[in-house]
C-alpha cells in the first residue's frame, strides 16, 4: 500500500463522514419543505435547533476533502475543476445561499412572517442544490465518460458527460438519501425531547424517503450497464460483497425505523451511507478519474504527500477530541429542563 | 470582458469580501475572551452583557465568513486550475493545516456560542481560547501560502516536472515573516477601531453609559497597541520589497527609471504611458530613497528595469499607487487618533475624553482600518502581476479555459452584494435590541443562543 493509497482512503473516509454529517444538514434543509401538518412548525424548529450548533463543523469536512484532494492529487483535481466546472459552480452557489439563508433565518430576528418564509424556502432549495450537483459530478466521474489523455487539453464539458439519465438518477438519489439520514436523526432528537408525535412525523418522512432512495438506487443499477459501463464492471468484478452488504444494511435500517428502534436506525443509516460510498470506491480503485487517471499517475511529489499525511495525523489528534466534546455538549450531555430553554421555546 | 479579467475580478471581489470577515472573525473572539474574563474576574455585569451581546453578532459574522471562505476554496480550483495544480503539489499541506485550525475554530465557536447554559462559567470562558488562538494560526498558515506566491522557494522545475520539493524552505520563504506579521496586526487594528467606531457612534448619540464607554475603551486599547506596531511592520515590509520584489515597490510609487533621490508622491496620479505624473500630489523629496535606505542617495530600482509585459499594466500601476497611499495615510490618521485619545485620557486622569471632534475622528477610524486592509491586499496582489506565482507561473496561464466566466462573475457579484446588505441590516437590528438591567442575574439570563423576539 502506497502513501497515495492511504491518502485516497482518507479522502473516502472524509467523504463518508461528510455525507452522514453535512449530508444530514442538507437533508434537514430539504425536510423543511415537507414540514406540514399539525407538527409542521415544531418540525422546522427542531431541525433548525439541531443543526445550529454543529452544521459549521460538519461543513468543514467538505473543505478538508477539497484541500486533501488538491494536495494529494493535484492534476486530477485541476482536470475535474475544468471539465465539471458548471455543476461544481452550481454546488458552490448552493453552499453560499444555504449558509447565508440559514444564518439570516435563525439569527436574524426576522419578525415578518413573509420574509421568514422566503428565507426558509431559499434555505431549503439551496440545501437541495449542493448535494444534487456534487452527486451529479461524482456520478459523471464514476461513469467513466471523462477522458483525459492530455491534461493541458481538457475543456469544460457543457453537459454531455454530466447531465445524463444516470447522473441525474444518482443526483436525485443523493437528495433522498440526505433526507432519509436527516429524518432518522430527527426521530432520535424528537424522542429525546419526549415528543413522540413529532418523532412519528419524521418516521413517516424517513420511510418514504428511504423507499425512494432504494428505488432510485435500483434504477441507477439498471442504467449503469449501458450508461456507466466502467462503474458496472467495477461493481461486478470487485464490489459484489460490498453491494450486497449495502442492500442488507438498507433493509435493516428500514426495519429499525419501521419498528421505531430509532437509535438503531441511526447507526444503520450511517452504515448504509458508508457502504454505499465504499462500493463506489472499491469498484473504481485505483482510478480517480476513470479510465485515464489513477491515484499513482496523479500523485503530487512524495515529500508533499508525506508532509500532508503527517499533518492529517496531527490534525486528527487535535480535532477528534474537540469534535467529541462538541457532540457531547450538544447531543449527549443532559441538561436540566429549565436551563436548556431551547426545547420549550415555541416558534415566534 | 475577457475571461482572464472576469476571473481576476471575481477572485478579487471574493477575497475583498472574505478578508473583512477574516479580520472580524479573528479579532472578535479575543474581544469576547477578554470581556468575559473581566466579567468573571470582577463579577461585572457590564462586561458580561457585552460578551453575550457580542456573541450573537459573532455567530452571524462567522457564518458569513465561513461561507465566503468556502467559495474561495472552490474558486481556487474552479477559476485557477493550473495554479492549484502547482501550489497543491508544493504547499498543499498548508491548506490542510489551515483547514485544521479552522475546524478547531468552528468547533469551539459552536460550543462557545451555544453553550452558555450547558457549561460552567469558567469552562465556557476557557472554550474561548482555542477560538482566537486557532484563528491566528489559520491566518499565519494561509498568509504563508500567499507569501510563497510572492517569493517562491523550495522547489525546482526540470523538464516541466516539479522536483526537489523542500517544504521547509517553501514555508519559510523570504516574504513570509513580513506578510504574516502585517496581516495579524492588521486584523487587530481592524477589530480595535471597528469596535471603537460602533460605540463612538452610540456615545455621540447620547448613550454615555458604562456599557458603551467600556466597549469603546476596549476597542481603543487594542487600536493603540496594534497601530504603532503595524506602522513599524509596514515600514519593514516596504523596505524588504526593494530586495525581494523591486518591481512591486517601483509600481507602488511609479518609479520609472532606476535612480537616487527618489521622492514620494502622496496621492499623486501617475501617467504611466508618458512616464510621468498627471498630478504630482504631495511630493516628499527623497522620500522613497530615505524609506528604503535611510539616505537620500539610496538607489531605487525602476519599472524600466524589466520589459513592459513583465510588470503590472499601466492601469494597475495607478491603482497600486493610490491603494498604497490610502493605506499609509489611513494608518497615520489612526495612529494620530489613538495617541491623541490616550494622551487626553491620561491628562484627564482616567476620565474619558468625549469631545465631539474626537468621537468623529474615532468613527472615521473603523472604516479606514478595513479599507486599509483591502488596499494592502490590492498592493500585494496587483504588485505581483503579471505573475500569480512570481517569476514562475503567469496569471494568464493559470486561468481556467471554462467559458462564460462573465456570467459566473455577475451571479457571484449579485450574491455578495445581497449578502452584505442583509448582514448589515441584521447587525443593526441586533445593536438596537434593548438592554436588560445591569445586574448579574438579569445579564446572565441573556441567552445568545435563543432566538429573541423583541
Amino acid at each position: 500500500m502506497t502513501i497515495a493509497d492511504v491518502l485516497l482512503s482518507i479522502l473516502w473516509l472524509a467523504l463518508i463522514i461528510y455525507t452522514v454529517t453535512g449530508g444530514a444538514d442538507f437533508g434537514g434543509g430539504m425536510l423543511e419543505l415537507f414540514a406540514f401538518g399539525k407538527t409542521g412548525p415544531r418540525q422546522e424548529v427542531l431541525i433548525d435547533e439541531s443543526m445550529d450548533p454543529v452544521w459549521e463543523s460538519n461543513h468543514v469536512w467538505l473543505i478538508f476533502l477539497l484541500v486533501v484532494f488538491f494536495t494529494a492529487f493535484p492534476p486530477a483535481f485541476a482536470a475535474i475543476n475544468v471539465v465539471l466546472f458548471i455543476p461544481l459552480l452550481l454546488a458552490v452557489v448552493g453552499i453560499v445561499l444555504r449558509g447565508s439563508a440559514f444564518a439570516f433565518k435563525v439569527h436574524g430576528m426576522i419578525q415578518r412572517s413573509r420574509s421568514a418564509r422566503i428565507l426558509s424556502r431559499i434555505f431549503s432549495v439551496a440545501s437541495a442544490m449542493t448535494p444534487f450537483f456534487l452527486a451529479l459530478a461524482a456520478a459523471s466521474i464514476a461513469s467513466g465518460h471523462i477522458q483525459i489523455q492530455n491534461e493541458s487539453q481538457v475543456v469544460t464539458n457543457t453537459g454531455s458527460d454530466w447531465f445524463t439519465p444516470f447522473t441525474v438518477t444518482i443526483g436525485a438519489m443523493a437528495l433522498t438519501l440526505c433526507v432519509t439520514i436527516a429524518a432518522i436523526y430527527m426521530t432520535v432528537e424528537a424522542t429525546s425531547r419526549g415528543d413522540t408525535e413529532l418523532a412519528e412525523a419524521f418516521r413517516r418522512r424517513g420511510l418514504i424517503a428511504g423507499a425512494l432512495t432504494a428505488a432510485l438506487g435500483l434504477l441507477g443499477l439498471i442504467l449503469s450497464p449501458s450508461e456507466a459501463a466502467f462503474l458496472w464492471h467495477g461493481l461486478l468484478d470487485k464490489a459484489i460483497p460490498v453491494v450486497i452488504v449495502t442492500m442488507l444494511v438498507g433493509v435493516a435500517a428500514a426495519a429499525a425505523l419501521w419498528f421505531r428502534r430509532y437509535g438503531w436506525a441511526r447507526v444503520l443509516i450511517v452504515a448504509e451511507a458508508a457502504f454505499l460510498l465504499l462500493s463506489w470506491g472499491v469498484s473504481q480503485y485505483p482510478y480517480i478519474i476513470p479510465p485515464d487517471v489513477t491515484a499513482a499517475s496523479a500523485s503530487s511529489p512524495q515529500q508533499t504527500q508525506v508532509f500532508l499525511l503527517v499533518g492529517i495525523i496531527i490534525a486528527l489528534i487535535i480535532v477528534v477530541p474537540s469534535l467529541w466534546f462538541l457532540f457531547y455538549v450538544f447531543k449527549l450531555k443532559k441538561v436540566a429542563p429549565d436551563v436548556g430553554g431551547a426545547a420549550q421555546k415555541p416558534a415566534e | 470582458m475577457s475571461n482572464l479579467i472576469a476571473a481576476r475580478v471575481q477572485m478579487g471581489n471574493s477575497l475583498a469580501f472574505h478578508i473583512v470577515f477574516v479580520v472580524l472573525a479573528m479579532g472578535m473572539p479575543l474581544m469576547l475572551c477578554i470581556a468575559e474574563g473581566l466579567a468573571l474576574w470582577r463579577r461585572d455585569p457590564v462586561w458580561m452583557l457585552m460578551a453575550r451581546r457580542w456573541s450573537k453578532a459573532v455567530a452571524l459574522i462567522f457564518i458569513i465568513g465561513a461561507v465566503s471562505g468556502t467559495v474561495i476554496s472552490f474558486e481556487l480550483g474552479l477559476l485557477w486550475p493550473t495554479y492549484i495544480n502547482y501550489t497543491g503539489s508544493i504547499l498543499g499541506p498548508l491548506f490542510a493545516i489551515e483547514g485544521i485550525f479552522f475546524f478547531v475554530e468552528a468547533i469551539f465557536l459552536g460550543i462557545y456560542l451555544y453553550g452558555w447554559d450547558r457549561l460552567s462559567p469558567r469552562a465556557h470562558w476557557i472554550c474561548s481560547f482555542p477560538i482566537w488562538i486557532s484563528g491566528i494560526f489559520a491566518a499565519l498558515v494561509i498568509v504563508t501560502v500567499n507569501s510563497w506566491m510572492n517569493t517562491p522557494t523550495g522547489f525546482q522545475v526540470q523538464n516541466g516536472k516539479l522536483t526537489g520539493i523542500n517544504s521547509f524552505q517553501a514555508i519559510f520563504n523570504p516574504a513570509q515573516p513580513y506578510e504574516v506579521v502585517h496581516m495579524i496586526l492588521a486584523s487587530f487594528v481592524g477589530i480595535g477601531f471597528g469596535v471603537a467606531t460602533v460605540y463612538a457612534i452610540a456615545i455621540l448619540r447620547g448613550k454615555r453609559d458604562a456599557y458603551h464607554r467600556k466597549a469603546m475603551l476596549l476597542g481603543l486599547t487594542f487600536g493603540l497597541v496594534a497601530i504603532p506596531l503595524q506602522m513599524i511592520a509596514g515600514d519593514a515590509i516596504a523596505r524588504s520589497l526593494e530586495t525581494q520584489q523591486p518591481v512591486k515597490l517601483a509600481s507602488m510609487e511609479a518609479v520609472y527609471n532606476t535612480s537616487e533621490d527618489v521622492p514620494l508622491h502622496l496621492m499623486g496620479i501617475p501617467n504611466v504611458p508618458q512616464q510621468g505624473w498627471f498630478t504630482q500630489g504631495l511630493v516628499i523629496p527623497d522620500g522613497l530613497s530615505l524609506l528604503v535606505g535611510f539616505s537620500p542617495n539610496t538607489s531605487v530600482i525602476g519599472l524600466n528595469s524589466v520589459a513592459a509585459n513583465d510588470r503590472p499594466s499601466d492601469a494597475e500601476i495607478v491603482i497600486l499607487h493610490l491603494a498604497f497611499d490610502l493605506m499609509v495615510i489611513f494608518g497615520m490618521f489612526m495612529t494620530l487618533v489613538a495617541v491623541v485619545f490616550w494622551l487626553l485620557f491620561i491628562v484627564r486622569r482616567g476620565r474619558m475624553p468625549e469631545y465631539g471632534w474626537l468621537l468623529w475622528g474615532i468613527i472615521l477610524c473603523g472604516p479606514m482600518a478595513f479599507i486599509a486592509v483591502v488596499c494592502g491586499w490590492i498592493v500585494t496582489e496587483l504588485g505581483r502581476q503579471p505573475w500569480v506565482i512570481y517569476n514562475f507561473l503567469l496569471t494568464s496561464a493559470a486561468v481556467t479555459p471554462a467559458p462564460y466566466l462573465n456570467i459566473t462573475f455577475t451571479i457571484f457579484t449579485i450574491i455578495y452584494i445581497l449578502m452584505a446588505i442583509i448582514l448589515i441590516v441584521l447587525l443593526l437590528r441586533l445593536a438596537r435590541q434593548p438592554m436588560p438591567k445591569m445586574e448579574w442575574a438579569a445579564v446572565t439570563a441573556v441567552n445568545p443562543a435563543e432566538p429573541s423576539a423583541v
